[in-house]
């Protein structure tokens, strides 16, 4: 009886089995462990991830927590020690907290990637799209162009734990007060980017407690959709304007609504792509150095020290070109 | 084979040999499906996820055996982290020396402890209703916790607290070994001593218990205080594992070990449970997870495939029951 009520459980847990162990054993394999699963964002990383480990013949896999909780990435990564990967890429939610399981992780012989991670020390290489000050200060110009240079603007971050969009932040704050001596932050940053409806919330709230406010600068995905609606639900387009990162699919109608003035990004599936290339050239023995070429990031300078491939490749995201990129899968 | 099957029953009971039974068909299932399930560093990897939520899950039961919840657990425990981070930060950070260490372990369980003694006095004194309470503290100790650290972290610790979170004791994870003696101490207070039986009463009927000579307030305001205990020494092994504390580490524990109680035949409205069961329920979503993991499968598979797990464990259990009455 008790067989009965079991067996649609096992063969649930068979099926999910069978279909990715039948991946082949001997290519090199690889866990690519991310902030969340299942926003678009990470669905692109997932495509670029999967596209380039067929390409390059490594068994490429994204891990995608159920929640933005960092204690999830570190049993995720646990879990890909024992599996006995190659290669652990990780986009972290916190970079001190995946410290110690990175160290273990280096320990067993596996070579870590890391991706808006500079200060994580236990990787072999950490690689950005974009340097965080070419990041912030073109955001910030753009802001500034679209508010006239005077008035008050709000800043979002995806949470105040990641250092990287914190440090956009300050560069975009700090480039503002030098250039545009009229502009205005209001309040401190509110970390609430990486979910839509606390951006929403937020930005409904500022909104509502500060009539002057013009702008919104979110750093972190979604932070521009939920500010974006809740200038659509104010009918505040034109006169509040928002910025910032986000995935072209989207935001595709609050762009052409204008309810997003735009921004610019990375190609989360290039990230994506990166990873895998890295991947590769780590097994494979390659020395990265001052002038290496690297597919998807172009030629690169590394910080050897710091272990930090960074370069900028920013494409922006308006009404012209969202439709493009979100047909890209973005 | 009824009559071994009887002595194992009324040795440790239906429920811990049912989840036995089911905990070996799922490691034998993933066993088949991955030559490495099996591997030493997978077994490793089990041990060290598992104490964490295992001591969070303690934590949770006992308010639940008195027929309330705790959801204040995974920020007394990052209360208590804190704690334990701010002592070491003040006394030289990395090079903080051990009498610093234990000073802070003493403040962090002090801190957790009290957390837990407020709920339990405002539960039991004031009659509030605990979901209430726990979840009035949990927004307390959350916005508490941000304001002081301003959401960010607080890490660089002392060689020597790292083995709290990594570290073998002869050939045994040591966040494990403080699991095991927690769960024994919980096992021991709940099915031998006074303060056991008294929650197990008041859990059943509050009234009755009252009316029986038992101090339910006295006893429902111990439960809440060593639930936060339990929180503050899952909250230093949190800090050692991850070398580093911030409010909201671990805050998607909180269901979690909601979960791992009601697999563990915990009643839901109090009165029935006991530590034994639920550890097996942990230890088989532990494997499910590190299973599907293993596999490869998609992170909210392994979600869908607890789920399923709960539903599948309370029909086998109505059986259960049915096919016991009958027999009698």
């Amino acid at each position: 009886m008790i067989k009965r009520f079991l067996s649609p459980l096992l063969s649930a847990a068979i099926v999910a089995g069978s279909l990715t162990a039948a991946a082949a054993q001997d290519k090199p394999t690889m866990g690519v462990v991310v902030k969340i699963g299942g926003i678009p964002w990470f669905n692109a990383m997932e495509t670029g991830i999967h596209e380039k480990g067929a390409e390059l013949g490594i068994d490429a896999t994204m891990i995608g927590p159920t929640s933005a909780d960092p204690a999830l990435q570190v049993r995720a990564i646990e879990d890909l020690i024992a599996k006995g990967v190659d290669i652990i890429g990780v986009v972290p939610n916190d970079e001190a907290a995946l410290e110690p399981v990175l160290a273990k992780a280096m320990a067993a012989g596996i070579k870590v990637v890391a991706h808006e991670g500079p200060g994580l020390s236990n990787v072999d290489w950490d690689f950005e799209l974009a340097s965080a000050k070419g990041f912030g200060e073109t955001h910030a110009e753009l802001l500034a162009q679209k508010m006239g240079g005077a008035g008050e603007y709000a800043m979002f971050v995806g949470s105040l734990t990641v250092p990287l969009h914190n440090a956009w932040a300050d560069f975009a704050n700090a480039y503002i007060a030098a250039t545009y001596p009229d502009m205005k932050l209001i309040g401190e940053r509110y970390g609430v980017a990486e979910s839509v409806d606390d951006s929403r919330k937020t930005a409904l709230d500022l909104m509502a407690a500060n009539p002057g406010l013009k702008g919104f600068l979110a750093f972190g995905s979604q932070g521009p959709i939920g500010a974006g609606r809740a200038i659509e639900e104010r009918r505040m387009i034109g006169q509040v304007h928002v910025l910032g990162p986000f995935s072209p699919g989207q935001g595709r109608k609050l762009v052409k609504s204008g309810a997003i003035s735009g921004g610019f990004m990375w190609n989360p599936a290039e990230a994506g792509r990166v990873f895998v290339t890295m991947g590769r050239m780590l097994i494979d023995g390659v020395e990265i150095g001052e002038g290496t070429e690297i597919t998807g990031l172009g030629v690169v300078s590394p910080d050897m020290a710091g272990k930090d491939i960074i370069t900028d490749n920013l494409i922006a995201i308006n009404a012209d070109t969202v439709d493009g990129l979100a047909d890209l899968g973005l | 084979m009824t009559k071994t099957y009887q002595k194992l029953r009324d040795l440790f009971g239906a429920e811990v040999l049912g989840l036995a039974l089911f905990l070996i068909a799922v490691i034998v299932v993933f066993g088949v499906l991955s030559p490495r399930f099996l591997s030493g560093a997978n077994v490793g990897s089990i041990a060290f996820q598992l104490p964490e939520l295992g001591l969070l899950t303690l934590a949770m039961l006992v308010p639940i055996l008195t027929g309330g919840l705790n959801l204040a657990i995974t920020f007394t425990a990052n209360i208590s982290g804190l704690t334990l981070a701010w002592v070491l930060q003040m006394n030289g950070g990395v090079d903080a020396p051990t009498s610093a260490f234990v000073i802070g372990v003493i403040a962090a369980i002090s801190v957790g402890t009290l957390a837990g003694f407020v709920m339990g006095v405002v539960i039991a004194y004031i009659g509030a209703h605990p979901i209430l309470v726990s979840l009035a503290m949990m927004i307390f100790l959350r916005g508490l916790g941000e304001f002081l650290t301003h959401g960010g972290d607080i890490s660089g610790f002392p060689e020597y607290v790292q083995p709290i979170g990594h570290g073998y004791f002869v050939g045994i994870p040591i966040p494990l070994l403080i699991f095991i003696v927690g769960a024994i101490v919980w096992h021991v207070m709940l099915s031998r001593t006074r303060h056991g039986f008294a929650a197990y009463m008041v859990g059943s009927n509050i009234q009755a218990a009252g009316y029986s000579g038992i101090h339910t307030k006295r006893t429902l305001t111990l439960v809440y205080t060593l639930s936060g205990t339990m929180c503050a020494i899952a909250g230093i092994i949190m800090l050692s594992r991850f070398n580093s504390v911030r409010v909201g580490h671990g805050e998607a524990y909180i269901l979690i070990t909601v979960l791992a109680c009601f697999l563990g035949g915990v009643d839901p409205f109090g009165g029935f449970g006991r530590v034994m069961p639920v550890v097996l329920a942990l230890i088989i979503l532990q494997v499910l997870s590190s299973g599907l993991n293993l596999l490869g499968a998609n992170q909210h598979l392994a979600t869908a495939v607890w789920g399923l797990f709960l539903i599948g464990v309370m029909v086998i259990r109505w059986f259960w029951h049915r096919f016991a009455q009958k027999q009698y």
